[in-house]
């Protein structure tokens, strides 16, 4: 296919990748220089790094930034387990399991603002655990601001383990029956089956799906916002926090907003540039 | 080891039963909301077997008082479905059906765009309504756009095509507060440019929309649509490179030898031999059409889609509105268990397809 040909396919993408996505990205550059109100968006003022040192010296920015690090981090490995594990057991099922497959993709495949109200549902004052809790400990169970955090972190595993489940499903597929045979008649257990054969046939797998995990735990709005609301907001993560301010009614900061999504922006970009370079790579050594 | 005991399938079913127990129990637990009496619901302890069921949730969230309304509902639907089959049906029938779909494509546009003017009908309804606009939208324009980019990509070997991928996956990966913003500041400046010029009242004959009177951006459909399709370029253009490169290239050099010149060649030989992928990538930008949160909600502050006008509706405390929460919440799930019972086989598909290539 000649160059010509390639822009006259790829254009309509192509333009509104620039208009809609390039260009929106130099404008919140910009707009994170300047102050600028909710209330009074035609009156933009340059100020220089103000609202950086605004949004690093606010603590509120600091708790968001902590507990969307200590979200990540519990939920990618135990999603990824998780995962794996339930490819392996699937894997093995032979009757039903399509059955099983369809009922474990609902939690992933529904709205995730509706999949995180039901979740909640269960929580709360009338709900099916907070009543078991009650029979069990004694205690009502409340919602509060001290268990809120895990709760979402339970929730948003529940939400994604589907994801990893089935991209680990599907690479189980593809492993030769031979090798799993060969290792069997070599005498290998379960474990050591699994360490030598199917984690490194699933390699490539793993480190896709714990980048798409990282990505969305990193950036996760719908479940957070919903648990939290305007009621617990020590438990907001880096997005629920940036919204907040730039969008608060009467008291939105666009201008510190759009400093807080550059911070998001660089944040996530110091983890991806390694495997985008490699992609790069990739793509490159595939063309020659 | 290679065949299971009994013993281990019967523990291999029990497992899988906790799992899926663990993740349907709160869509159980909210359908059984939905069809109790309010008095069961507000029990201290929870009501699980011998309620009596009630469907006035339902009722009260999709009907309110005027039932005339929801009839003229679906005599519409009826009707556009029928002009867009009779159009589908003369398309199958004449050789060039290209035209035949876009009409119908046509049809279908008109007839969601002009839709809520057309006859007063419940709020609940504008936000169905909404919800299927942006969603039939997204997925038309994504997709069509996409599919010519993905093909390109696929063939073409110079190095714009790789910046063009990498720069993608990067945006992929962006949090969606650094879009949502400047599109709030975009539309509204542009909205303010239309007021301020006069343009926004000019009286276009043919996009004259009854009910509307001035033109704007923000807090219109338009604008979520926008919204949605950039962000979904993305992942829309590597999923359908990664089909095309399945397909060879030998393929359409053979077509285009007999004569046919590369559009044709790509409409006719390698389009149908893409259904699964289209299918696919549609049932993925589907998703994220309809499931849309954040979007809609900053650059739409009234026209609603059904995930902002379910978390908007459940602010009470009121075991009232927990029932006709929960009646809105199985509502808007429904659909989408319909489409993991009718296209598993494809959301399975295309989620590996991702993953092997991604």
């Amino acid at each position: 296919m000649n160059r010509r040909t390639f822009w006259g396919f790829t254009i309509p993408s192509v333009i509104v990748m620039l208009a809609l996505m390039v260009f929106p990205l130099v404008t919140t550059v910009w707009l994170g220089f300047q102050k600028l109100l909710l209330r009074d968006l035609n009156n933009p003022q340059w100020i220089g790094f103000d609202n950086y040192t605004d949004v690093l010296s606010d603590p509120e920015f600091w708790a968001a930034f902590r507990f969307t690090m200590i979200f990540v981090a519990v939920v990618t490995p135990v999603t990824m387990v998780m995962g794996l594990g339930v490819a392996l057991l699937l894997d093995r099922v032979g009757r039903g399991r399509s059955l099983y497959m369809a009922a474990l993709l609902l939690p992933f495949i529904v709205t995730p603002v509706v999949g995180s109200l039901v979740y909640k549902d269960l929580f709360e004052r009338g709900g099916l655990i907070s009543w078991l809790w009650e029979v069990i400990t004694d205690d009502p169970f409340a919602v509060d601001a001290s268990n809120v955090k895990w709760l979402i972190i339970i929730q948003s595993i529940w939400y994604i383990m589907p994801f990893a489940m089935i991209t680990f499903f599907a690479g189980l597929q593809t492993l030769p029956g031979e090798r799993v045979e060969a290792a069997a008649i070599d005498g290998a257990n379960f474990l050591r089956n699994l360490w030598h054969v199917v984690l490194p046939h699933l390699r490539v797998l793993i480190l896709f799906v714990g980048l798409i995990t990282i990505m969305d735990a990193y950036r996760v709005y719908d479940q957070v916002f919903v648990w939290t609301g305007t009621r617990f907001t020590d438990a907001h993560t880096l997005s629920v926090y940036n919204v907040r301010v730039a969008t608060a009614f009467d008291i939105g900061r666009l201008g510190k907003g759009n400093a807080i999504a550059v911070l998001n922006v660089i944040g996530i970009f110091i983890v991806l540039i390694p495997f985008l370079w490699r992609s790069y790579k990739d793509q490159i050594a595939e063309r020659t | 080891m290679r065949r299971s005991s009994t013993l281990s399938r019967i523990g291999l079913h029990a497992t899988m039963l906790v799992l899926v127990v663990w993740s349907i129990l709160p869509f159980i637990w909210t359908f059984q909301t939905s069809i109790k009496f309010t008095r069961d619901v507000a029990a201290k302890k929870p009501v699980l077997w011998g309620y009596e069921t009630t469907a006035n949730a339902y009722r009260a969230f999709w009907l309110d008082e005027d039932d005339i309304n929801m009839w003229s509902v679906l005599v519409y639907i009826l009707v556009v479905t029928v002009i867009c089959l009779i159009l589908g049906q003369i398309g199958r029938r004449v050789r060039h059906s290209w035209p035949w779909f876009t009409a119908a494509v046509g049809v279908i546009f008109v007839a969601l765009w002009r839709f809520p003017k057309v006859w007063e009908v419940n709020d609940e309804y504008d936000f169905l309504i909404n919800s299927i606009v942006v969603t039939v939208l997204t997925m038309l324009i994504s997709l069509s756009i996409g599919l010519l980019a993905g093909y390109g990509l696929a063939r073409y070997t110079g190095i714009s095509g790789a910046v063009i991928l990498i720069v993608a996956l990067g945006f992929r990966a962006l949090p969606r507060t650094a879009f949502v913003l400047p599109y709030f500041f975009g539309a509204k400046e542009i909205d303010d440019w239309l007021a301020s010029s006069g343009v926004g009242s000019w009286d276009f004959p043919l996009i004259d929309f009854p009910g509307i009177d001035t033109l704007q951006i923000l807090d219109t459909r338009l604008a979520i649509v926008l919204a949605l399709v950039a962000v979904n370029q993305p992942f829309t253009i590597w999923m359908f490179r990664s089909f095309f490169m399945e397909v060879p290239k030998e393929i359409e050099e053979a077509a285009m030898m007999d004569g046919a010149t590369r559009l044709q060649a790509f409409r006719r030989v390698i389009i149908p031999m893409m259904w699964p992928a289209i299918i696919a990538t549609g049932l993925f930008t589907m998703l994220l059409a309809y499931n849309e949160y954040l979007f809609v909600r900053v650059l739409a502050p009234t026209e609603w889609t059904l995930p902002v006008a379910i978390v908007s509706l459940t602010g009470g405390e009121s075991s009232r509105t927990i029932t006709e929460a929960a009646a809105a919440s199985v509502s808007i799930t429904l659909p989408i268990v319909v489409v993991i019972i009718l296209f598993q086989k494809h959301l399975v598909k295309g989620l590996g397809a991702g993953a092997v290539k991604g």
